[in-house]
């Protein structure tokens, strides 16, 4: 039983590393704009069916069919926050939650109108080989989607630590006003951060389509496990966030051999419900104090 | 809606399965079922003004519980509504349980949506009482002995519960109760400084909102004849939120008119799966945007009986 456990732990942090790039982009929004973004499962889904027609449908190279993907993800969030949430933007939290929930139902819906209920397995732009290290099986889909994680990871840290955009960002999500007084463009800000977490979800679709068959459902179970991931990290917080993604992958799986097969399927239901009952701010979020 | 009118409707509804062919009778019903359900969403989402996605599980204990009734214990329909209503308000008295600890806003949010879909998860793995994703078949309802095995004659067994749900809510808002509602609603702080016991208005809002949801699902169960857990998923929710959103936020005529666009709507266009959602969804989109308060607020521009006062003497 034990023998297994370093497999369990390798193959739940390739399907960690998914959700934690879910999650980050979730929190992306979240940190931006203060909103959580109900229809952000949806926008993973539009994302992997982007890279679908770009690809097969017109025939383009996978690399560049995910470049156009995520810039039309990118496009999408960016407009709608512009036309659809910036009008209500001082409105109460319930508009601005059904709001994006009716976002992401109505590209759900579109899904649906085009593809139906079908299922759609897209190839891979790579021949799925397993390497073996000692007794612990690699996949190329594993070894994949944790190095494109990674390196997103990288590349995200140097851009919120080192670039000027960087500065910008971090002020911003420390404080709106305090942004908005030094002379930063706090709306324009919000669509960008919306478009950002757009295109970082759509390359989340991109992978999960790699190991998972596309429905227009998609968006349902990635929406459930992007905020497992973000509240056991602790809401808000981006390394949170990732720390969070890989935890639940993990633990899904040991959950799911060791104790009982369901817990593969309702461990992203319970994670949300446990964590803020017993102890809200997540593992590595800090409490909220609220002024009265 | 003033009083004389909410009574008015309902008579007026009498003749009008004369006049229907059978699928539009079963239109109207699945229109009259979703009244209560709207109903009470809205007691929560609309009156209480908390982020509770749970809905849809209160609606599929009602159904399964009254389904379960009535192929497990062989028990005539009308004796599995009260059974519904309990086990629904059961359900919202559970959902309820994270806001007691102080769990707002988003949060609030996830861990509701969180319990609807552990309910959905649970009616396709208890194959035993609920068929699995394969779903039940429910027997054909009996109301005192009388087969109600036309959607007609369900139409009248359906119009007086809804009727009398409609009725005990309203009062239920004019009372104290409505106005504990609205006081935590505005200031939940300020509500328990001046005494209100916001605890126990909270459970009371959310376990009368799931009793109501509840007898909605006993409707649905037999309206419907077949159960699947498919009934009962995300796609379900935003039905229901469209309701309440289109209808009109914290009003009783919202939740009718929304019932009624929310099921007539889609009937067009019902060869296309998708579509529905991708409706609801635009609509969603244009009422907050251009119509914040829903289509009951333009009705009380156009006559000011359907004004609701429940907060005026």
């Amino acid at each position: 039983m034990l023998a297994l456990l370093p497999q369990l732990v390798v193959s739940g942090t390739s399907t960690g590393m998914l959700y934690a790039l879910i999650a980050l982009s979730m929190t992306v929004v979240y940190r931006a704009t203060t909103v959580v973004n109900f229809g952000h499962g949806d926008m993973v889904a539009a994302g992997a069916y982007a890279v679908f027609v770009f690809g097969l449908g017109f025939g383009l190279p996978f690399l560049v069919a995910m470049a156009l993907a995520i810039a039309l993800l990118f496009a999408a969030g960016f407009a709608a926050q512009r036309m659809l949430l910036q009008p209500i933007v001082a409105g109460p939290h319930l508009s601005l939650a059904m709001m994006a929930l009716a976002i992401g139902y109505t590209l759900r819906g579109a899904l649906r109108l085009q593809w139906g209920n079908e299922t759609i397995n897209p190839s891979r732009p790579y021949p799925q080989d397993v390497y073996l290290f000692g007794n612990v099986v690699v996949t190329t889909d594993d070894a994949v989607i944790c190095g494109s994680v990674l390196l997103l990871l990288a590349a995200l840290f140097l851009l919120l630590q080192v670039t000027p955009l960087g500065k910008v960002i971090q002020a911003t999500f420390q404080s709106q006003r305090g942004a908005a007084l030094v002379g930063i463009n706090v709306p324009l800000f919000h669509a960008l951060m919306w478009g950002g977490g757009a295109a970082l979800g759509a390359l989340g679709g991109v992978m999960l389509s790699l190991i998972t068959p596309l429905t227009p459902d998609l968006g349902q179970w990635t929406l459930v496990q992007g905020f497992a991931a973000m509240t056991l990290g602790g809401f808000g917080s981006l390394g949170g966030a990732v720390a969070g993604g890989i935890l639940l992958g993990i633990t899904e799986k040991l959950l799911g051999f060791y104790v009982n097969t369901v817990f593969i399927e309702i461990t992203g239901y319970l994670v949300p419900i446990l964590v803020l009952m017993l102890r809200p701010q997540g593992l590595f979020g800090r409490r909220a104090v609220v002024r009265v | 809606m003033s009083r004389r009118l909410f009574w008015l409707l309902p008579l007026a509804l009498l003749p009008v399965p004369l006049l229907l062919n059978p699928y539009q009778q079963y239109v109207l019903n699945t229109a009259l079922l979703y009244v209560p359900v709207g109903i009470g969403f809205n007691l929560v989402v609309g009156n209480l003004g908390l982020l509770a996605f749970s809905n849809v599980a209160y609606f599929g204990l009602g159904a399964y519980t009254s389904g379960v009734m009535m192929v497990q214990l062989g028990m005539p329909w009308w004796l599995t509504v009260i059974p519904a209503a309990l086990v629904g308000g059961i359900g919202g008295a559970i959902a309820s349980i994270p806001a007691l600890r102080g769990v707002r806003l988003f949060y609030l949010a996830i861990m509701t949506l969180a319990f609807g879909e552990l309910m959905r998860w649970t009616y396709i793995r208890w194959e035993a009482l609920t068929g699995g994703s394969m779903g039940m078949a429910v027997p054909t309802a009996t109301l005192f002995g009388w087969a109600l095995d036309t959607d007609r004659r369900r139409f009248y067994a359906f119009l007086a519960l809804v009727v009398l749900l409609v009725a005990i809510t309203d009062r239920l808002l004019r009372s104290r109760f409505g106005r504990a509602f609205l006081a935590i609603k505005d200031n939940e702080i300020a509500a328990a400084a001046m005494g209100i016991p916001t605890d126990r208005y909270i459970v009371l809002a959310f376990a009368w909102g799931g009793a109501v949801v509840g007898v909605g699902g006993a409707m649905f169960a037999i309206s419907v004849g077949h159960l699947t857990p498919v009934s009962f998923d995300l796609t379900e929710l935003i039905r229901q939120f469209a309701i309440i959103m289109v209808g009109g936020l914290a009003s009783l005529t919202g939740a009718i008119i929304g019932a009624v666009i929310v099921t007539v709507a889609p009937q067009v266009f019902i060869s296309f799966p998708g579509f529905d959602e991708l409706v609801f969804g635009l609509l969603i989109v244009l009422v907050i945007l251009f119509l914040p308060r829903g289509l009951a607020s333009l009705l009380a521009r156009v006559h000011p009986a359907f004004v609701e006062r429940y907060y005026r003497g």
